[in-house]
Order: C-alpha cells, then sequence, then structure tokens
C-alpha cells in the first residue's frame, strides 16, 4: 500500500510581480519516481528549490511524513532526509571519494561506517575509473554521476534532481538516464524535473507538468 | 653621506648573526604572528557573515569597515594609546608601552584587511558550495566552514596580506609599543630609530629584512592567486 511520503499545498511564489507558483499543491509517495515537465522558466526549479529548502516561498504548507511546516519556515532536520542536486552539480575541491562521503561526515557518521558505503556509491554510480581524478577536471556527466552518488550516498527519503541530464553529452546522458532508472527501480523516492523525453517516459513513473503557475497531473 | 660603508656593515650584522638584530627581527615576527593568530578567527567569521546574511545596516557595516581600511595608523595608535592610558578606560590593566599593547594595535590595523578581504572571497565564491552542503545536510556553521575551505587562497590571501601589512607598521608600534629596547622595539621603530641616531647599518639591515619579507609575502600572494585561478 502506497503512503504519503511528502505534501505541499498552496505553494505560491512571487518573482518580479510575476505569479511564478500559483498554489502548487503535490502530493509523494513513498518509493516512487516522478518527473516534473515544463517549458524553461515554468518554475521547475523554484519549485525543488523551495522544496529542498533552498528558496523561501512566499506561501504554502509542507508536511513531511506528517510532520507540517508553515512555509518560508523549513525545518532543519528535514535536510538530513530531501537532497537537491543541481542541474549543474559543485563538486568540493577535495577527492570524489571525499566528495561522496561529505554528507556522512556532515552526518556524524564513523569513518569506518562511511567508507564502505563511499566505496559501494563509486562503484553504483560506475565512476571507479575517475576516482583519482580530481573533480574539477571531470565531464559533466562524470560530475552528474559523482552528484548522485554523493546524495544517493545519505540513503534520503526524498531526491530532488534538477535537470539532470541537461547539457551532457550523449554518453554522459545515456549513462546518467541508466542511474535515474535505477534509482526509480530500487525504490527511491524521487522527483526529476527535466524536459528529457527519455527520463520522462521512465518506466514506473508518474509524471506531472508545470504550466502557468499550476501543476497538472500528465496521464 | 657614504652609503657604501653602513651597508657593508649592515650585511655584516646580518651574517654574523648580531643578536640584537636578531632579537629586534624575532619580536617583531612573533608579535605580528601572535596578532594575525588572534584576530584572523572572528574577522573571518564577521567577513563570512557580511558576506552571506542580509539584515538592516549590513551595506553601512561594509563600508564602515572598508572605511577602516584607510584610516592611519598613527590615528588607530592613538586610540588605543588613549584607551589604555593610565586615565584612560583601559588603564588599570597596565598595557601601555608593553608587547601585548603593540598586539592589540597590530589586531586593530590587521582586522579591517582581514574582514574585507574574506568578504570579497566569499561573495567571489560559487553560490552552490553554500547550498550544496546544506542540502546534504551540513549545518549552517560546517556550510560555512566548507565554504571558506572553497575560498581558502582568498582566505590566505588575506592573513598574508594582513601579516605583510602590520609586520612593517610603524605609527601604531611606536605610538603604544614606546619602542622599548628588547620588549617593544620591532623592525620599523628601530629603523626609524637608529637612522634618527644616525647608525645606518642597523637601519639597513633591518630594511633588507622588510625588503626579503614583502618580496616573499608578495610571491607568495602571486602562487595562491594562480591556484585561485585553477578553479
Amino acid at each position: 500500500m502506497s503512503q504519503t511520503l511528502f505534501e505541499a499545498e498552496g505553494i505560491v511564489r512571487r518573482l518580479g510581480g510575476r505569479r511564478v507558483l500559483d498554489g502548487i499543491a503535490l502530493n509523494l509517495e513513498r518509493g516512487q519516481g516522478y518527473v516534473l515537465s515544463g517549458d524553461n522558466g515554468s518554475g521547475k526549479t523554484t519549485l525543488l528549490r523551495i522544496l529542498s529548502g533552498l528558496d523561501a516561498a512566499d506561501a504554502g504548507v509542507l508536511r513531511f511524513q506528517g510532520e507540517q511546516a508553515l512555509l518560508p519556515r523549513y525545518p532543519d532536520g528535514w535536510r538530513l532526509r530531501a537532497v537537491y542536486v543541481h542541474q549543474h552539480p559543485y563538486l568540493f575541491h577535495t577527492s570524489v571519494a571525499g566528495n561522496i562521503a561529505y554528507g556522512l561526515k556532515a552526518r556524524g557518521e564513523a569513518r569506518e561506517r562511511w567508507l564502505h558505503k563511499v566505496e559501494d556509491a563509486i562503484d553504483w554510480a560506475g565512476v571507479r575509473e575517475v576516482v583519482a581524478v580530481p573533480p574539477q577536471k571531470l565531464s559533466g556527466g562524470e560530475k552528474q554521476r559523482v552528484a548522485l552518488a554523493r546524495a544517493k550516498v545519505l540513503a534520503p527519503q526524498l531526491l530532488l534532481l534538477d535537470e539532470p541530464t541537461a547539457n551532457l553529452d550523449a554518453a554522459g546522458r545515456r549513462r546518467t538516464i541508466e542511474l535515474l532508472a535505477r534509482l526509480c527501480a530500487e525504490g527511491v523516492s524521487v522527483l526529476i524535473a527535466c524536459h528529457d523525453r527519455e527520463i520522462i517516459e521512465l518506466p514506473g513513473v508518474r509524471r506531472f507538468h508545470l504550466e502557468d503557475g499550476k501543476l497538472v497531473p500528465v496521464a | 653621506m657614504d652609503l657604501l660603508e653602513p651597508t657593508r656593515e649592515a650585511f655584516a650584522l646580518l651574517l654574523r648573526g648580531d643578536p640584537e638584530l636578531l632579537q629586534i627581527i624575532w619580536l617583531s615576527l612573533w608579535l605580528s604572528l601572535a596578532a594575525i593568530a588572534l584576530v584572523s578567527p572572528p574577522s573571518i567569521a564577521l567577513g563570512f557573515l557580511l558576506a552571506k546574511r542580509r539584515f538592516p545596516g549590513q551595506r553601512a557595516l561594509v563600508v564602515l569597515v572598508q572605511a577602516f581600511l584607510s584610516f592611519p595608523t598613527v590615528v588607530i595608535g592613538l586610540v588605543i594609546y588613549l584607551l589604555l592610558s593610565r586615565r584612560g578606560p583601559l588603564g588599570s590593566f597596565e598595557l601601555l608601552f608593553s608587547p601585548t599593547a603593540i598586539v592589540i594595535g597590530y589586531m586593530a590595523i590587521a582586522f579591517p584587511i582581514l574582514v574585507v578581504f574574506t568578504v570579497s572571497a566569499v561573495q567571489g565564491a560559487d553560490p552552490r558550495v553554500y547550498e550544496t552542503a546544506r542540502s546534504l545536510g551540513a549545518s549552517r556553521m560546517r556550510a560555512a566552514r566548507t565554504t571558506l575551505r572553497e575560498v581558502r587562497f582568498g582566505i590566505i590571501a588575506a592573513v598574508v596580506n594582513a601579516f605583510g601589512r602590520v609586520v612593517s607598521e610603524v605609527g601604531c608600534a611606536i605610538m603604544v609599543g614606546g619602542n622599548i629596547a628588547g620588549l617593544t622595539r620591532n623592525m620599523p621603530t628601530a629603523i626609524a630609530l637608529e637612522t634618527s641616531k644616525g647608525d645606518f647599518a642597523q637601519g639597513i639591515a633591518l630594511g633588507m629584512v622588510l625588503m626579503a619579507l614583502a618580496v616573499g609575502i608578495n610571491v607568495v600572494m602571486a602562487l595562491l592567486q594562480g591556484q585561485g585561478g585553477l578553479k
């Protein structure tokens, strides 16, 4: 039986006098993959950033497993449960493994516990061959996969991915889509904002379309 | 005036490791390093807050700190002198003409340099650094430390620059230190004193040390700017 993980109600965000988000309501179920489509500038990134607490909304209510937050307040503890990945992820000036371990260290996990998790995540993302390369020298696709591993290793209850295949070359895009398909198949609750036809049509995902500030479920 | 003889004598002083000269150099470096070590953490923290947080009067505060950069050091020395003098509000601590007074003066001089450089470095940082750290579950403090680590070349440049400024500072050191041999006499104040007495050899020797330090600091800064540019 499906269980509600995350709910949003009446999210409003005004930018430059325009209601970019006009009373968005959203219900995300545990273990379900979702794709959020919409034109450029339709507010997909804004919505994801609000759901992850990176941006404030003008109004709205969020509920994470029943715990309610009246926006713009965003409980700090939710950041340990929902992870946002930028369209162009930033990798810290440390090693690939150091990047993947960052969130685990921030959570105070002991080294002996996070070491094997990081190793598993490196294999999961298929970045073993670039593990010794400075992160800033990785290709866009490799950076994206390291960022996905860095988020996935935290076993977040909700993963918010912003245009994960934008500006990637064909090989990078292919490998990133493979990872996204695996994420969805592994039952990770994930909300992906994108235009990519192939992601939109991933099996088992549910679809929303953002248009004129409103969210429309797509059959 | 014959410059050759005092210059030769200056080299001789340096080469034979004249104890008085070494003591002045040691005291200068020690006081400068102590001041920088004490003032850097709060200045860098304030610089980070001024760059990242929005609050009423924030812009005015940045402008005020920037204004401190152009304050003559002798005026800073005068203010500290008045505060530490026997009849001043901090007179009971009897710090005037002590190494501690010089350290306080150096901290006051280094403070705006460190704050302004940090503000500039943090404002120049990619905003995704802090956001990524927060989104991965880092506390505000840890995300701030991560951001500072990502702009470390800018922060180190701030520290190096502040050190370069205080180690060659003379106005404030004379005002609050009093140029007491073995206690508060540092390289710039010793140069001023020895030159006024017509003893150029020690002044030239200390001048060469200061110039070597200046060159060293600029080389470090250039290397750091190169490193920062690699990002």
